[in-house]
């Protein structure tokens, strides 16, 4: 690629700039019923460039793309016409932010591997986990990534950070009786460990199996419901992205500082903090898209917001003292619960849904299930299928109970299971 | 007009697949240029800048076994070491080879042809599209003080593709541009609502957005005022929008062909029966109809087809990219389609629709006793291999007695089903419309642009 620095420096118009890198590598297996349909490698450089332009009216800004077939003299016309779009823009005037030289290459294992190496490894792993007689995986994809992320802009920020990341995408099956059934896993880590693939393609395996077994109830329940990692996950990522700087000072937030956003607690509190990295995290960053290092922010404490966190931009507008830079992960407090204090109830606990659709703004919680374990005062469990559940999502919050054990699910650390009341099994 | 690059690299991007096919059985190379641009403008910020674009290459490879494919965005170097980089990234463990699939190698039937649909984007200026946002915008805003923010977003973008095999030359060029309103108003609540508009036109557009600030508007009015839905099984009509979803959540995902290689896809088993009511027909093509997912050739470089899917309540046929249908020895339909030039070509949906019926919607409306008639997509996953399906519905009105009501509920989650969603159907309308401004995930990724719709259908669904 041209050096775009020099030119943005030589374009007197141009009042800061922003250049970022991102270097890909990836090797990617794809297999069907255990045989390799495809192999695939990507090499590919991505540079995306962001103008800034002071003017009477504000200040302006306005991005393009570099890539390695742009000429010097396209660059240059790009840079020209990016300065005239950033003068179309009076944004409040802010500062962009000023830094230093760094260098981080997140710890992983998956370095010491030739990439196509690793990603043999990763699917003889899943396919050893399959040691059932009726259980297939029809279809696996590996995916092993390294990526090479570099952020400079015109006050002095040059910060680098290389990451390495798995996927693993399988559709676990059980054929037996002439019926056959499917669950969807999406696994990804940053650290290979052969085990703990196996233990997370075999639990996926029983679940399969179970899901060929259930039946629809045939009543509507209301009793209590447990949901996963997975699905809190999609309960915070609601919760929290309206708690952005940038929702906020578009009043696009529906809590504030000091609302609480759980009414009336009868259950455990929600302490929740944002933050850059997460052990075994694939979304785990040093720093944002504009080179800012990330500072971990309690946003929810006790079920009252605390605050917000986002951007540089935006935090300037809303007046923070410390910006926090664009996190990702999310982290919420454990409880106390444990599976055995849901010993002698009635309740349902949900393993594989079509997705948790939550909505704020209509106060809703609610989705389809593929499958779930429907427990009876006893502690029997019986797979069930064919449901939905939906309730108020205010009324699920003010009786959140916590587990006390910790998972780590993409960009979410924190209980591994949590129960909800007042939902609808229908 | 199409991309002066890709017409500038054509001579090596030939001179590669030629070097490549001493190596491999079949070589071909998809090449991108594409470019979009954004403009928006809210309450507090503004933006021009570009938007989705892309400048790449991914090669195809049969090596008489299985497939390989490379993609790359450098092509500066010379063929000679372009080929070494190939063979060394996409180098196999003995493990994979000895894993490896026995494929026919794909049918590369000769074809040279350029294909050109110009838009009009060109025409007006970056301050132009702009201050068009910013009148839509200040309109809305204008029409009641408790509209928290209104964002206007105007996005053209255009494609083009390069196909070199042995025996194929194609290129592509066309735009696309979707435009949306969303308001943010809080009565009480807070809600959002939106209105879109989308074309190849843009001037069209720019006409036509406007013309929806006063019905967006009110929804938001009543949207403020909506109520949970009492979960239930109901008589339901679907409007446009949602009727596209259930093509696509139920059907579409069901006959993506590499679902059958796979044994993913019950719809395999249901080929020639009845899977819908008998007055049900549906299609999938990118020459289907024109929106945002028509194109004339796909990342494999086969022609764009209209592939009726369901025909009179009978499963005829399914989609398929080039691999799939090479596995199944059947012929490809033009659906092999890329998230970009760095991921995998997948069988994908373009252009999903149900035909329009006979019925008149206000006869559909009229012989609900109480029910909902649903309106606009929000999300939908499917369950090809269970044929369960999820659509979310922005929001619904209650009819009662034949009348829609002033009663709004939001969100509605209709989930079931597909077979005894799709045998309910008992009456579609005469009027259809394909909506082009989705897009739609393989699993949780791989996005692509997608359009559905089609015409209202009265059916008979859980909501939740």
């Amino acid at each position: 690629m041209i050096d775009i620095i020099s030119l943005l420096k030589e374009n007197n118009q141009v009042s800061d700039f922003r250049v970022k890198w991102l270097l890909t590598d990836s090797y990617e297996a794809f297999y069907v019923h255990k045989k390799v349909e495809a192999l695939r490698a990507v090499t590919a450089e991505e540079c995306s460039v962001t103008v800034y332009v002071d003017h009477e009216k504000g200040k302006g800004e306005s991005s393009f793309s570099l890539y390695d077939s742009t000429t010097v003299e396209q660059a240059k016309r790009k840079i020209e016409l990016s300065v005239e779009r950033a003068k179309m823009i009076c944004n409040n005037p802010y500062q962009i932010p000023a830094g230093d030289t760094a260098f981080y290459e997140v710890e992983s294992n998956m370095n010491k591997y030739e990439m196509n190496d690793l990603c043999d490894k990763i699917a003889s792993a899943v396919f050893k986990a399959n040691t059932f007689e009726h259980g297939s995986l029809n279809a696996v994809e590996v995916f092993v990534t390294k990526r090479k992320e570099n952020i400079v802009n015109s006050k002095g920020i040059n910060k680098t950070q290389i990451t390495y990341s798995a996927m693993v995408e399988a559709i676990p099956t059980w054929t037996e009786g002439g019926e056959s059934v499917e669950l969807y896993e999406n696994y990804r880590f940053t650290h290979f460990d052969e085990a703990e693939v196996i233990k997370e393609i075999e639990g996926k395996m029983v679940e399969v199996r179970d899901r060929r077994i259930a039946k629809k109830p045939t009543v509507p329940m209301s009793c209590p419901v447990v949901i996963g990692g997975n699905e809190i996950s999609s309960l915070l990522d609601e919760l929290c992205s309206q708690l952005n700087y940038a929702s906020v000072y578009s009043h696009a937030n529906v809590h504030s500082v000091g609302d609480k956003l759980q009414e009336n607690p009868v259950g455990d509190k929600l302490t929740v903090t944002m933050k850059g990295e997460i052990e075994g995290s694939p979304f785990s960053s040093k720093f944002d898209d504009d080179g800012l290092t990330l500072i971990d922010k309690t946003i929810v404490e006790d079920g009252v917001v605390k605050g917000y966190f986002g951007s540089n931009r935006f935090g300037q507008y809303l007046g923070e003292k410390e910006i926090t830079g664009n996190l990702y992960c999310m982290s919420l407090n454990l409880g106390n619960a444990t599976k055995a204090s849901l010993n002698g109830k009635q309740y349902v606990e949900l393993i594989s849904l079509s997705g948790l659709q939550v909505d704020l703004y209509n106060d809703y919680i609610g989705g389809e299930v593929r499958l779930a374990y429907l427990y009876n005062e006893n502690g029997e469990a019986t797979p069930i299928t064919g449901i939905s559940i939906s309730g108020s999502l205010k009324e699920a919050l003010n009786g959140i109970i916590l587990s006390n054990k910790k998972t780590v699910k993409g960009a979410y650390e924190g209980p591994d299971f949590a129960i909800l009341s007042g939902l609808t099994v229908i | 007009m199409f991309s002066s690059y890709l017409n500038g690299i054509r001579g090596k991007a030939k001179e590669l697949v030629n070097e490549l096919s001493k190596s491999f059985k079949y070589v071909s190379l998809l090449a991108t240029d594409n470019t979009g641009v954004a403009y928006m403008a809210d309450r507090r910020n503004s933006v021009v800048r570009e938007g989705a674009g892309e400048c790449g290459f991914v090669l195809k490879l049969h090596n008489g076994k299985a497939f390989y494919e490379y993609s790359f965005s450098d092509i500066s170097k010379s063929v000679k070491e372009l080929c070494e980089q190939v063979l060394t990234k996409i180098q196999s463990t003995q493990g994979q080879n000895e894993a490896q699939i026995e494929c026919d190698i794909p049918s590369d039937e000769p074809l040279v042809k350029s294909f050109i649909r110009e838009s009009d984007f060109d025409k007006f200026s970056d301050s132009e599209i702009l201050q068009f946002c910013k009148d839509v915008r200040d309109s809305l805003l204008a029409m009641d003080e408790k509209m928290l923010n209104v964002t206007v977003i105007v996005q053209p973008y255009t494609v083009s593709k390069l196909f070199i095999s042995k025996n194929r030359e194609l290129d592509q060029h066309y735009g696309w541009a979707n435009a949306f309103a969303v308001v943010t108003y809080r009565d009480g609540k807070i809600v959002r609502a939106r209105e879109g508009s989308n074309g190849y036109i843009l001037a069209d557009i720019m006409k036509e957005l406007p013309t929806k600030t006063e019905k967006l508007y009110k929804k938001a009015v009543n949207l403020s005022k909506a109520k949970p839905i009492e979960p239930g099984f109901y008589d339901v009509i679907t409007d446009s929008s949602i009727t596209g979803l259930i093509a696509h959540e139920a059907f579409g995902h069901g006959v993506e062909m590499d679902q059958f290689v796979k044994d993913r896809a019950l719809a395999k088993e249901y080929v020639g029966k009845y899977v819908a009511s008998p007055i049900t027909n549906m299609h999938d093509g990118a020459g289907a109809t024109l929106s945002a997912a028509s194109y004339f050739f796909d990342d494999d470089g086969v022609l764009a087809h209209d592939t009726l899917i369901i025909k009179d309540g009978v499963l005829v046929a399914g989609i398929s990219d080039l691999v799939s249908a090479t596995r199944l020895g059947t012929n490809p339909t033009g659906n092999g389609r890329r998230e970009s030039y760095k991921r995998k070509a997948y069988a994908r949906m373009t252009n999903t629709f149900f035909a329009p019926g006979k019925d008149k919607l206000e006869d559909m409306i009229a012989s609900v006793k109480h029910g909902y008639m649903l309106f606009e997509t929000n999300n939908g996953m499917e369950d090809p291999k269970n044929w369960q399906i999820q659509c979310t519905a922005e929001y619904g009105i209650e009819i009662i007695d034949g009348k829609l009501t002033d009663n709004y509920v939001s969100p509605v989650v209709m989930s079931g089903y597909v077979p005894d969603l799709l045998k309910s159907i008992s009456m579609i309308s005469n009027d259809f419309e394909v909506i082009g401004s989705g897009s739609c995930g393989k699993g949780y990724k791989e996005w692509v642009r997608v359009a559905d719709g089609g015409p209202a259908l009265k059916v008979k669904v859980k909501l939740a």
